[in-house]
């Protein structure tokens, strides 16, 4: 016994309200971006105090 | 801890749960209770799923595995990111457009009854065990270092949140979670300011570093292909995306958290906050690990992190290795001095030297430390030998000041009520409505449901109170449930997996699909020594190759819609 479907959401979901990232794309983009940065930051860390 | 501590401990726990009812007095309709007053923030929902899944074991158990393995533990978590982005793009929008209460209805929709029963019949199973071990864990470690009666400590912190989540459901649980989480925080971030302190005069963070980095606790990536290693950066990354999809996406614990949210906008920067600050918060709480270890090494831990094994199996042969552990640490941290001597210097041969030396006489103090532990292990068949999970709690109860004591213990317990919050709300909900409201009364006002909930919350409070009791009669229990978790949740996220991406496979073939891969997981759990983590893996591919195979042998699937709900 569903409830009835949610429309709201519809217009809003192509914006993500962010400066500078207008699409959902760019914020998963940058999402990796992050990931790939820590990962080099941790790398660098093992490599300066090896 | 003294009274002041108990001061703190109590008025923080109590403090937030009191907030918690008030927040969300006064009647309240079913997607209320269930979702939500719908003006949930990204913040609140980013938090709120931060705090579900870093239950106290997190915080108790991880500054452990830091000291022990160093950072790489951290790798476990590579995958959440990306694990993230699939369900902000994928899932969260179909739950929000048809406006689901629980991960299990959208089953229903897109299959038919029997798959979302047995999808709500596979979490509740999982869950259901797990909220029990959610407040059974930091209780036996708690309970064990203070002296504290366990089922006291068990039934204590399990009412408190039957209380405050049954009166205020989903909005309780996440206005709790923030402040929570805010007092897990302040706990660790005071632990390690005072750690740094703490350690000797004249010794920086840059020396600390360099010191862990000489034990090679800072190796957090390892991008070895060897696959009998526990944590790589491919492991981490594919394995972990695997285990974060299956938990973030499809068990209603976390759903019920962002689905809460005001908009489809809202609930996808929630989850997005936790993209990235998952891994910084792991390596935070991993440093914290690595710290403490520098720290004794200057300052001479127990031979044995669980006391209470220590005093119960304490014999002469104990006595004289603990003798020997002084020596060998007397002579590492004299080593370890000059060390950095020699560093500060620019000495590089008396460096190398020392370094080397101090490495050994770490060596020979762990050599020690592992006959310790045989020794209590033969003597006492009880003795857990894990024993980084009272390396934190050791080092709170015996180096920091009271207040602070009484802080951090109040933290864990924050992490275990805020977990088994989320855990008994999902419980509730999907009991009541994937259960109750879906065959037993379909037609029934929002207060009977809402009374339901409340109901059913208490029920699954009451089994993981019960649960969580019991438990201390098996001493390998948390593993036992990791490996439960395991041969469910990778069938469940089969189901999940061909309902987005195999449009074609309907109802009949997915559920028979399913029920038949759960059956390979179960006799190759019987018949395999493998590792219980590939199991997710397994029960995943099966349930969705199943269910081609089963819907190529039937022929083309019906569309399929449940019915609509009453006005």
């Amino acid at each position: 016994m569903p409830t009835p479907p949610n429309e709201s959401d519809a217009p809003e979901s192509e914006t993500t309200g962010l400066p500078g990232l207008r699409t959902w794309r760019s914020v998963y983009v940058l999402v990796v971006a992050v990931f790939v940065v820590w990962v080099g930051l941790l790398v660098a860390l093992a490599r300066i105090f090896s | 801890m003294n009274a002041l501590d108990y001061v703190v401990l109590l008025g923080t726990l109590l403090g937030i749960a009191v907030y918690g009812v008030w927040r969300t007095r006064g009647p309240r309709d079913l997607k209320t209770y269930l979702k939500g007053d719908g003006n949930t923030r990204w913040i609140v929902i980013g938090l709120s799923v931060m705090a579900t899944q870093a239950s106290a074991i997190t915080f108790l158990s991880t500054p452990g595995q830091g000291y022990e393995g160093g950072l790489g533990f951290l790798q476990n978590y590579f995958g959440a990111p990306f694990a993230l982005i699939i369900i902000a793009a994928v899932f969260l929008p179909i739950y929000r457009r048809l406006n689901v209460y629980t991960a299990y209805e959208f089953l229903g929709r897109r299959f038919d009854s029997k798959t979302r029963l047995l999808g709500a019949a596979l979490f509740l199973v999982q869950r259901g065990l797990g909220a029990g071990i959610t407040i059974y864990a930091p209780a036996i470690v708690l309970s064990t270092v203070m002296g504290w009666r366990l089922d006291a400590t068990i039934i204590f912190s399990g009412s408190i949140v039957i209380v405050y989540t049954v009166a205020g459901g989903c909005q309780a649980v996440n206005v709790t979670q923030k402040y929570q989480l805010a007092v897990i925080f302040a706990g660790m971030i005071t632990a390690f300011v005072v750690l740094v302190e703490r350690l000797p005069a004249g010794l920086t963070l840059t020396d600390a570093l360099t010191l862990a980095g000489g034990f090679k606790k800072l190796e957090g990536v390892d991008f070895s292909l060897d696959i009998h290693r526990r944590y790589t950066f491919w492991s981490g990354l594919l394995g972990g995306m695997f285990l974060a999809l299956s938990y973030f996406g499809t068990d209603q614990s976390q759903v019920q958290r962002y689905l809460s949210g005001a908009s489809l906008r809202e609930c996808r920067l929630g989850l997005m906050f936790n993209a990235v600050c998952k891994i910084p918060m792991q390596f935070f709480i991993l440093m914290l690990g690595v710290m403490v270890f520098v720290f004794y090494q200057f300052q001479q831990p127990p031979i044995y992190f669980n006391r209470a094994a220590l005093e119960h199996g304490g014999s002469g042969r104990l006595r004289s290795l603990e003798a020997e552990f002084a020596k060998d640490h007397a002579q590492e941290r004299q080593q370890l001095l000059a060390w950095l001597n020699a560093k500060h210097a620019g000495n590089r041969n008396a460096e190398a030297a020392a370094r080397a030396a101090a490495l050994a006489a770490h060596e020979r103090g762990e050599g020690v430390r592992a006959q310790a532990k045989a020794a209590l292990l033969a003597g006492n068949s009880r003795t857990t030998t894990n024993e980084a999970d009272y390396v934190f709690i050791t080092f709170i109860l015996d180096d920091l000041p009271h207040g602070i004591i009484g802080l951090l213990v109040a933290a864990f317990f924050a992490a275990a009520m805020s977990s088994k919050a989320a855990e008994l709300n999902a419980l509730g909900s999907t009991t009541t409505i994937d259960f109750y409201r879906h065959l037993v009364a379909r037609a029934a006002t929002d207060a009977h449901y809402v009374a339901a909930s409340r109901c059913f919350t208490i029920l699954w409070g009451l089994v993981a109170i019960g649960f969580a009791l019991f438990a201390n009669l098996a001493e390998n229990l948390i593993q036992a449930v990791n490996i439960l978790g395991s041969i469910f949740y990778g069938v469940v996220l089969g189901l999940f997996l061909v309902a987005f991406f195999l449009r074609r496979i309907g109802g009949a073939a997915v559920f028979w699909a399913a029920l038949a891969a759960q059956l390979l997981v179960f006799v190759l759990y019987f018949s395999l020594s493998i590792s219980y983590l590939w199991y997710n893996l397994i029960g995943c591919a099966a349930c969705m190759l199943f269910s081609a195979a089963i819907q190529a042998a039937i022929g083309p699937a019906a569309g399929h819609e449940e019915a609509a709900p009453p006005p």
